[in-house]
This record gives C-alpha cells, sequence and structure tokens, in this order.
C-alpha cells in the first residue's frame, strides 16, 4: 500500500496506533520477546520457540510477538508480558527451561517471580521497572522504543510517533526551520567530537553546489562501544527518520548509511526499514504529494576501523580505499562525489524526530548547558549488569558504574576505567566523580569519546593494557603517512621490549618523545590520538611499568621462554 | 545459491553463471558513480555466496561494473573482511575487543598460535578451522571472551579448556551453513 497524501498518512497513523495499543490492553495476553544480536547469543530463539510451542499446544492463549532488544543485556533472554490484570511486566533471563513454569503461572493469572524485574505501568503489586537500579538513573529517550516495538514493523513505529516529525516537516516546515530546531537543541556529534551539529546542517544548508548528500555514520569499529547498532536493531526507523529530516533540513535528495558490515542484525533490519518505507511511500519521489524527493542507499563496511573516519568513510563509500585525505576542504564543502556532504553519527542522529516533534528547546532542557540532551552509555568489563544504557548529560560516571551497572562483579576489585574508546588514557578509581559530558572528563586529560568505558580489575596489568590499545591503533592505521605508519609500529616495538623483560628506564622518555611525534605530524585523527591511550597507562600506572623495568635488570634465564603477547597481524598464516 | 558451493575452493562456469545472473538483477547502476558504490557491495555478496572471494569472480564485478580488476585487489587487501584463499570447513570469530581483552581474549590467541599452529586469517592444517580475530568488539561484551563458530553460533565466557571444547564440538561436527554472513 502506498499512502498518496498527508491525509491517507493519517488515517494509517491512527489505524496502527490502535492496533499497538491493543498488545497492552488487558482483554489478552501479549508476549514479546526481546531480540537483539546480544540475546541470540544468549539463546533468546530458544525461548521464543519453547513459547511459541506452548501457546500452540494450548497452555496458554497468547499472542506472541518479537520486540528489538532493550539494552538490558544482564537480563538476556528477556521478554515483556502483559494481560488480563497483569500490566506490562518485563521478566529477564528467561531460558527455555523457565518457559513451562512461566506459562504455567501466568495461565493461572500468576506472575513468575523468578525472573521478574518490574512492571512498566501502574502497579499497586508489582515493583515498578523505573525503581530497579538498573533504570532508576536512566532517562529513555533515544532508547524509547528499545524492547517495546518490533523493528521489523514500520507500523509499530508509526503508532509510536514515528514519522510524524517528517510529515511535519514535509508540510509545515521549511528545510531553514528544520535545521534552526537542530540548532537551538544544541545537540552536539555523539561520534567523538562533539561539534554543533546544527551548525554543521547550517553549513550544508548554505553550501551552494548540487546535488548535496546528507551521510549517517553507523561505522562503530572501535573495540570497546556497541551503542550505534543497538540503536539500529531495537528502533531502525528512527535512525532513517532522521536521516530524511537531515536530507530535507540541508537540501539533499539523497542520504547514505554506512553500517559496519559485522554488525549483521542492524544491515537486516536497517535494510529492511528503508525498504518499507519506500513501501508505503515515505521514501521516494513526490513524497505523500509534497514535491519532495528523498532516497536512502545503505552501505556495508569491511572491517577497517579507519573507515569510521569521515573522509575515509566517504572514499569507502565511494568504492576506494578508506584512507583519509588532508582538510580542507571539510565535507561539508566537498564530500561524496566532491558535493557537499553533512556526515553524522547515528546517535546524533537519533534524537532528531523528536527535537523536530517537541522542539529544540525541549531538547535543550535535557543535560547541562553545554551538552544536552541525553547519552548512550556502554560500559565493559567485570560489572555486576552490563548494557546500554542512557542517561542525562551530566550523570556521574561513579553512579552509572556503581548503580546502573551494579559496581564490580563479585571478586573483582576495580583498577581502573578507560575512556575515549583507543583515544585517550584510563580515569582512576578516586577521579571516577565526573559527570559524563563532552568537557568534564578532560581534567583528567580524558575523554568522553563514543561514551563506550572499559572498566577493568587488577588482573589486567596496565603494560599489557596499553600494549593492547596500542596496537589497535597500529594495525588499525591505514598507512597513508609515515608518522602514524612507522611511530606506532615502533611504540609497539618499545612496549614489547618492556613485556620481554628487555625495558630499560629511558624506554619511557622515547615512548613520550615518538608518542610526540606521531600526535603532531600525522595526518589524521586516528595518529594524531593513537599513542594516547599508551601515555595514559603510562601515567596512572608507573608502577606496572617500573615493575617490568626494575625486573628487567636481573638476566635472562638461558633457554626462559620469552613472554611475549602477539602482533594481530605478525602471526598470519 | 545453492548448498556445497560454500566449501569449493575453485570456482566453476556454473557458478559465475549464477554470479553473473545475480548482477545483472541486483547491482545494476544507473550511472558510473553508483557503479563505484556497488563495487563493496558485490564483493561482499560474493564472499557470503563463497565463503572468499575468487579471482574470477572479482573478474567477473570488474567487467559487470565497469572498473579494473586491479582497482578490485586493492580493496580486497584494504578492507580487513574479505579472504582471497578459500576458508577451512568451519569458520570462527574471535573478539578481541577492549571487553574480551580484559575477559582475556589474549590467552586464546596464544592457545591458537601455540596448540592449532594458526593466527589472524589462518586455517588449520587439517582445513577445518579458519579463525579471523575481530579487532572491533562482537557486541556481546557481557559474555567476553567470546567466539562466533560460522557466523550463528556464540560461545562465551570462555577460558583455554572451554575454548578447546567448544572448537572441537564445532569441528567434530561435518557440514557447516550454507552461507557465509553478511551480504
Ligand atoms: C579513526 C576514526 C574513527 C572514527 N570512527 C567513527 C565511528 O565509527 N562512528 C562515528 O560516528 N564517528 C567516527 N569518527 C568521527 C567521524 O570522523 C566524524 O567526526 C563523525 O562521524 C561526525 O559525526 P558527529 O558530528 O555527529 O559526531 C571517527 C574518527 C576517527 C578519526
Ligand atoms: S594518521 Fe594514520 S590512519 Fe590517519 S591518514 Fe595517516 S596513516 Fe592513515
Ligand atoms: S569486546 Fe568482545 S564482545 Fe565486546
Amino acid at each position: 500500500m502506498v499512502l498518496t497524501d498527508r491525509a491517507a498518512f493519517d488515517a494509517h497513523a491512527a489505524r496502527v496506533r490502535a492496533e499497538f495499543e491493543s498488545y497492552t490492553s488487558d482483554s489478552e495476553w501479549t508476549i514479546s520477546v526481546c531480540v537483539s544480536e546480544d540475546s541470540k547469543a544468549k539463546g533468546v530463539l530458544d525461548t521464543f520457540e519453547h513459547l511459541r510451542f506452548r501457546i500452540e499446544s494450548g497452555d496458554i492463549e497468547a499472542r506472541l510477538r518479537t520486540t528489538g532488544g532493550g539494552g538490558w543485556a544482564w537480563a538476556d533472554p528477556s521478554i515483556i508480558v502483559s494481560g488480563p490484570n497483569h500490566p506490562a511486566v518485563l521478566y529477564g533471563n528467561v531460558g527455555s527451561d523457565d518457559v513451562p513454569g512461566l506459562v504455567a503461572a501466568l495461565a493461572s493469572g500468576h506472575t513468575y517471580d523468578a525472573g521478574l524485574i518490574g512492571a512498566f505501568g501502574e502497579s499497586d503489586t508489582l515493583p515498578a521497572v523505573a525503581d530497579h537500579p538498573y533504570f532508576k538513573l536512566q532517562t529513555r529517550l533515544l532508547t524509547q522504543n528499545w524492547g517495546m516495538i518490533d523493528p521489523y514493523s514500520i507500523d509499530d513505529y508509526i503508532a509510536n510517533d514515528g514519522y510524524a516529525a517528517w510529515i511535519k516537516a514535509l508540510f509545515d516546515m521549511t528545510p531553514e526551520e528544520v535545521v534552526d530546531e537542530v540548532k537551538a537543541s544544541g545537540v552536539r556529534g555523539r561520534g567523538g567530537a562533539g561539534f554543533p551539529a546544527g551548525i554543521k546542517w547550517e553549513s550544508g544548508r548554505r553550501a551552494q553546489a548540487r546535488p548535496k548528500f546528507m551521510a549517517c555514520n553507523s561505522h562503530e569499529g572501535e573495540p570497546n562501544v556497541y551503542k550505534d547498532r543497538r540503536l539500529i536493531e531495537s528502533d531502525p526507523h528512527r535512525i532513517l527518520e532522521g536521516i530524511m529530516l537531515g536530507c530535507y533540513g540541508v537540501g539533499a535528495e539523497r542520504g547514505y548509511n554506512y553500517v559496519g558490515g559485522e554488525h549483521l542484525l542492524a544491515v537486516e533490519r536497517f535494510r529492511h526499514a528503508v525498504n518499507e518505507a519506500y513501501r508505503l511511500g515515505l521514501l521516494g519521489d513526490n513524497i505523500l504529494g509534497s514535491g519532495v524527493n528523498c532516497h536512502i542507499r545503505l552501505l556495508t563496511g569491511g572491517g577497517a576501523y579507519i573507515c569510521g573516519e569521515g573522509s575515509a568513510l566517504m572514499y569507502s563509500v565511494m568504492g576506494e580505499r578508506g584512507q583519509p585525505r588532508t582538510k580542507p576542504p571539510r565535507s561539508v564543502e566537498e564530500g561524496l562525489w566532491r558535493r557537499p556532504t553533512v556526515l553524522n553519527n547515528t546517535e546524533t542522529l537519533a534524537p532528531v524526530p523528536d527535537i523536530i516533534r517537541n522542539g529544540g528547546a525541549w531538547y535543550a532542557s535535557l543535560g547541562t548547558e553545554r551538552s544536552t540532551g541525553t547519552k548512550l552509555v556502554s560500559m565493559q568489563g567485570p560489572l555486576a549488569r552490563l548494557g546500554v544504557v542512557e542517561v542525562e548529560m551530566g550523570v556521574s560516571l561513579k553512579d552509572i558504574l556503581y548503580e546502573t551497572y551494579g559496581g564490580m562483579a563479585e571478586g573483582k576489585t576495580l583498577k581502573g576505567v578507560q575512556t575515549g574508546g583507543v583515544s585517550a588514557g584510563p580515569l582512576l578509581p578516586d577521579q571516577l566523580d565526573v559527570a559524563v559530558d563532552f568537557d568534564s572528563l578532560q581534567q583528567y586529560d580524558c575523554m568522553l569519546g563514543s561514551g563506550g568505558f572499559v572498566v577493568f580489575d587488577d588482573s589486567v596489568d596496565a603494560v599489557e593494557f596499553g600494549r593492547y590499545l596500542m596496537d589497535f591503533n597500529r594495525w588499525e592505521s591505514c598507512s597513508k603517512c609515515t608518522p602514524c605508519r612507522l611511530g606506532n609500529k615502533a611504540l609497539v616495538e618499545v612496549v614489547d621490549r618492556i613485556l620481554n623483560g628487555r625495558g630499560q628506564e629511558r624506554d619511557m622518555q622515547l615512548i613520550e618523545s615518538t608518542a610526540k611525534h606521531v600526535m603532531e605530524l600525522s595526518l589524521c585523527g586516528l595518529g594524531q590520538v593513537a599513542p594516547a591511550p599508551l601515555i595514559g597507562m603510562m601515567r596512572c600506572f608507573p608502577e606496572d611499568f617500573e615493575a617490568r623495568i626494575d625486573a628487567a635488570s636481573e638476566p635472562i634465564e638461558a633457554g626462559e621462554q620469552q613472554r611475549f603477547v602477539i602482533p594481530l597481524a605478525a602471526v598470519g598464516a | 545459491m545453492t548448498r556445497g558451493m560454500a566449501h569449493k575452493s575453485t570456482v566453476e562456469q556454473a557458478d559465475l553463471d549464477r554470479l553473473q545472473a545475480h548482477l545483472e538483477e541486483h547491482f545494476q547502476p544507473r550511472d558510473h558513480e553508483e557503479a563505484q558504490e556497488l563495487i563493496l557491495g558485490a564483493l561482499q555478496h560474493v564472499q557470503h555466496e563463497f565463503g572468499w572471494v575468487p579471482l574470477e569472480a572479482s573478474q567477473a564485478i570488474a567487467d559487470h561494473l565497469g572498473v579494473s580488476v586491479n582497482r578490485i585487489y586493492g580493496l580486497l587487501t584494504f578492507y580487513a573482511d574479505f579472504r582471497t584463499e578459500p576458508p577451512g570447513e568451519h569458520f570462527m570469530l574471535l573478539c578481541h575487543g577492549a571487553a574480551c581483552f580484559v575477559g582475556g581474549s589474549q590467552k586464546l590467541i596464544h592457545e591458537l598460535r601455540d596448540n592449532y599452529g594458526i593466527g589472524q586469517g589462518g586455517t588449520t592444517a587439517d582445513g577445518k578451522l579458519t579463525v579471523q580475530i575481530v579487532n572491533g568488539c562482537l557486541g556481546v561484551c557481557d559474555l567476553a571472551p567470546i567466539v562466533q563458530f560460522d557466523h550463528e553460533k556464540y560461545v562465551g565466557n570462555l577460558d583455554v579448556d572451554s575454548f578447546n571444547a567448544a572448537i572441537e564440538e564445532i569441528t567434530a561436527n561435518g557440514s557447516q551453513r550454507e552461507d557465509h554472513g553478511a551480504d
């Protein structure tokens, strides 16, 4: 069915809203199974099959559906159940073994206590999800649909105000007004640099050359973060609508999404979303009779981290090796096919539909003055609970670690928290009371980056961790410029010398001076920060380095096995 | 495409004919710019179907999209995901992202070197297992350190023993899925 005008869209929206509301009505049981790449790894599809079997055998009369992941990886496999006298309830860790007990409890009108996390709506008898420590600090704006809607259903999205912003922009707003709202929102780029999106859009809008392009960066190749793929997996249309609004705002008739090729489910769901939007007539030519054309292309990466860098991404889209180039010209002047191209991170585009619907001022009231809105945080490491969480900018990292993530896993002692992915250094345990925003982390020479934090315990040696991060950057260097290609390699070699028990005191200075060269002379953002994590490890944990160097003055015993960390490349078959 | 093509280390005319038909149906550029945007996607399709990118397939893509095969070779060597050699019977992604590192993935890499004689991109001598070490994060960090077999089966919370057991289990299993992950 193709919708041909605004009235047709409105009628469709009303119809699908009624349908969606029936999922939480109290006349019928609805069981929603949250399927993400993560929950699939934990056997959620088995849970689904067992539920289907029970329903088909008549043990309970219920509607079974799948939704996207909720971000609560620690609780997966998870399901959301609503039904007679039973508000929408989140159950966690529901393995296939739990299914018989769960179904029996529900069929007899009870809750299944083993996995009960809480109720989403009002309930006199059940704990509220919002009071659970995992949810308490969260403000779920970008994640509002996670776990609730079926990512394969455009109608589920529309039923939750989806594409209302697109309709509003097409019919009630000029492109300039769209750009103005994004400017007023103050939303800053979530890809790492924190550049205000509205200003970038305005430059794109003003650029003279035609055609222009909008591009979304969903590459997410850093080793410490998994939020953009979850945004797409759980609510693909939100990202699509954000790109479409960007197209309209800057005056582009074509938008791109570049997704990391290893994010299989995200790629599949985004592709499906684009097809659905075409099918309904929300993409294409003369959309809903508005005279506006908008087309979207999906491209996938090939496992090269550097392709997340803006100019490299564009070369990759154009079928080239992804190697950055010098700037200027910036990509808003000359990007894809040497035309003005506005590039934003997935998470930067995710709130745009809400910003257009509710106004930029509303968004700016969230977060802090200089870092507006909410931030997705993905913490990794030996923590009690893992997952993606969404907080208002400005919340203390310590609170997120100890409340939302539940602190360290049993028996683990915190040693530090690596920040900024592979581009900055770690925080020490006594530095954690710092606000999560773009500026506060800088006082410790740390970075918010993409919001990924790696918590590590005292079993991790800072020399080895520094070496790991250094080696990541060396391996991912595109080899275009010499300081990065050779300097980072040299740095890995010096660390290896220390790890091999042959380090000397002056190696520390050698690292410092080589790092300085690499950072000052490299062409792009990879080389310019590549040694920063290693330098950070040396700054925070000098004792780990010194211990190795002191031990090295003892002679190496003949025949003793040398210990070293294998470089990824060197051991190739 | 049909099952069975997966393990082929040589390419037959019938395979290339099928590829040609697929290119003509799904990779139809409207102009030379779009042709270039389709190169990587076409290569990914080939790797998805064959498990690797044979030279003959690269040539077919080059001819179809009007670019040189040298350019394609430049892409195959730049992008880490592409293989220009046939993989073994089973395929393992070993996550070496930060959470997996903190959880001990380095030990698993050492084990691969010491016990199986393979490293990044390598295939065991018996041809049963090819490993790709992933520098990024597989996105399932709460099971770190983790590996993924044959693009679908995850085994997590590994130590050296359970790692060896997982490899033994998967390689004892003869057949593999017919496709090869992302297209
Ligand atoms: C080596 C390197 C890798 C990057 N990887 C990503 C990435 O995976 N995703 C992303 O959005 N931005 C990444 N960036 C930042 C982009 O260059 C660019 O600044 C960003 O996509 C712009 O979007 P934003 O303004 O919305 O943040 C990377 C930068 C560098 C230097
Ligand atoms: S700094 Fe490194 S990654 Fe960037 S262009 Fe130079 S060699 Fe390539
Ligand atoms: S780091 Fe291995 S799954 Fe995230």
